[in-house]
């Protein structure tokens, strides 16, 4: 397991944009373009595009309690595959090999893929000195959800030590009214050595409060 | 004063040696010359009595000898690094490097004891920018050569450096015969090697936690690279060829002072990140230790 870099991901607010008005059906494509634009001022290069995806699996009921399994793929590691594990308080997560997703599909039996809730991050990849920036659209079903801002910062292992620093760096590109809250993993990893788990699991809570917030829009 | 009188005692003991010689060679001429006519015709016993004599005079001469060699006092051993085997070296061409190797020495040592005389002068005269330790000069000793130094002196130095902090671990290694080379992890934060020559900083090179380190390739990091920078600074302004060790205590105080690189702003902006640079603070003062972005420094 290779080391990471501290990370933060932080989710753009359209509130956060009140200066600009924003046209009510192009939020997603404008904010990046705007984003873009921005970053490139600051002497960023683009490096290619980002894909973060997740998948979730409910077990079957025979099998006991119902338990979900979260499988997300990580365009900066794509040679693995996580999978996290929710049971009860605590989170089991395998990083696991290509083959993990083959794996999965033979325990269809066992594990029934949430189809509609299939969700992922996508968009451009910045460098900026030390910096790692990546605009993700968040779309589930094909559907917009929002945009997701990831700030890697490469010479740092410790969340914590280095937390003062990303946050005036992502309010300087975002805006000084941004609230910047580390997630609720991150809060507790904080002076542990960062690992690429770390940001899977921040996605993974972002993404689920994405899927709560249609679930109520639905009700 | 104790160098003078060596010498004497060494020539002496030489000039006594050269007697025994000479004397052991008169005693071997006569045998081998045996009787000669003015011997007599008593010829047998004078001669008899003539060797006696010599031999008399010779082993006055050896008690001589031994006397004096043993005024002389007893070498201290020399530590000579890679030249003691010059000394075993058998192709014909290349046992003159011996001499070279001496005429060398002899240069750098004239060329060390110069640059200690410019380093006196040049610190009574404030060409530098930056504070200097004029206090240096006063307590300055005597004179003594700090890049040839027993390795185990060097380690007590690291090694005491190395006791008085929790968070700054230091290790000795030495890969170039007795040269230390010097590897520091600070903290989670960063991790440099040090080239010793004797008690001399050469050379630093810092790197990022999770990287490789060696002494030639710099970091992918750019606040990596830019601390080697001030560390190169640092490394000169610290220089004290008269008080080696207080040079690499202050370097290795000046060096811990970068556990807090990403966590503290800048002492003049008040921010973490340079707007134009976009690196955190990656100087230290060098005498109250505040971090600074290069561009912010006085
Ligand atoms: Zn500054």
């Amino acid at each position: 397991m290779k080391r990471g870099k501290a990370t933060i991901i932080c989710e753009v607010k359209n509130g956060s944009y009140s200066q600009y008005p924003v046209p009510e059906n192009k939020t997603g494509t404008y904010v990046i373009e705007l984003l873009t634009k921005r970053i490139l001022a600051l002497g960023a290069s683009q490096q290619g595009q980002f894909l973060v995806d997740c998948e979730s699996y409910l077990s079957h009921p025979q099998m006991g309690t119902t338990k979900t399994v979260h499988i997300l793929h990580n365009s900066e590691q794509p040679a693995s595959v996580f999978s996290i594990l929710e049971s009860g308080t605590k989170n089991i997560h395998v990083i696991a090999d290509g083959l993990f997703d083959l794996l999965m599909m033979k325990l269809s039996q066992h594990y029934t893929s949430k189809k509609q809730t299939k969700i992922e991050s996508k968009g451009p990849r910045f460098e900026l000195g030390d910096f790692c920036v990546k605009l993700g659209s968040v779309t589930m079903n094909q559907n917009f959800k929002g945009i997701l801002v990831e700030v890697e910062y490469r010479p740092c292992v410790m969340a914590n030590a280095v937390w003062g620093l990303l946050r005036e760096f992502l309010q300087g590109l975002l805006g000084p009214t941004v609230p910047v809250q580390p997630t609720q993993h991150l809060m507790s990893r904080m002076n542990e050595i960062y690992t690429p788990i770390d940001t899977i699991y921040q996605y993974l809570e972002h993404f689920s409060a994405y899927r709560k917030v249609t679930g109520m829009r639905n009700n | 004063m104790n160098q003078a009188i060596n010498v004497e005692q060494l020539n002496s003991a030489l000039s006594s040696l050269r007697t025994v010689r000479s004397n052991v060679s008169l005693v071997f001429e006569t045998l081998s010359n045996g009787l000669r006519a003015d011997h007599g015709e008593d010829g047998k016993d004078k001669f008899l009595m003539e060797l006696q004599e010599l031999l008399y005079i010779v082993s006055n001469n050896l008690r001589d000898l031994e006397q004096t060699v043993n005024a002389l006092p007893i070498p201290v051993p020399f530590n000579l690094g890679n030249t003691t085997y010059l000394s075993q070296e058998t192709t014909q061409d290349r046992q003159a490097l011996y001499t070279q190797l001496v005429n060398s020495y002899k240069w750098t040592d004239k060329i060390h004891e110069y640059s200690s005389f410019a380093q006196t002068l040049l610190s009574q005269n404030s060409l530098k920018r930056s504070y200097i330790n004029s206090g240096s000069t006063k307590r300055r000793g005597k004179l003594q050569s700090n890049h040839n130094v027993a390795p185990l002196q060097v380690d007590n130095v690291i090694n005491n450096i190395d006791r008085s902090y929790n968070d700054m671990k230091i290790t000795i290694s030495r890969p170039f015969a007795s040269n230390a080379v010097v590897s520091i992890n600070l903290s989670h934060v960063l991790k440099a090697v040090v080239a010793f020559k004797g008690l001399l900083m050469e050379w630093v090179m810092v790197k990022g936690y999770g990287e490789t380190l060696d002494l030639w390739t710099e970091s992918r990091h750019h606040v990596f690279r830019k601390v080697t920078e001030s560390a190169h600074a640092a490394m000169l302004h610290f220089y004290s060829p008269t008080l080696p060790e207080l040079a690499v205590r202050s370097f290795m105080t000046w060096l811990h002072s970068y556990v807090n690189l990403f966590s503290d702003p800048c002492k003049k902006c008040g921010c973490h990140l340079h707007h134009t640079s976009l690196l955190p603070p990656a100087w230290r003062d060098f005498r109250t230790l505040e971090p600074f972005h290069d561009e912010c420094k006085q």
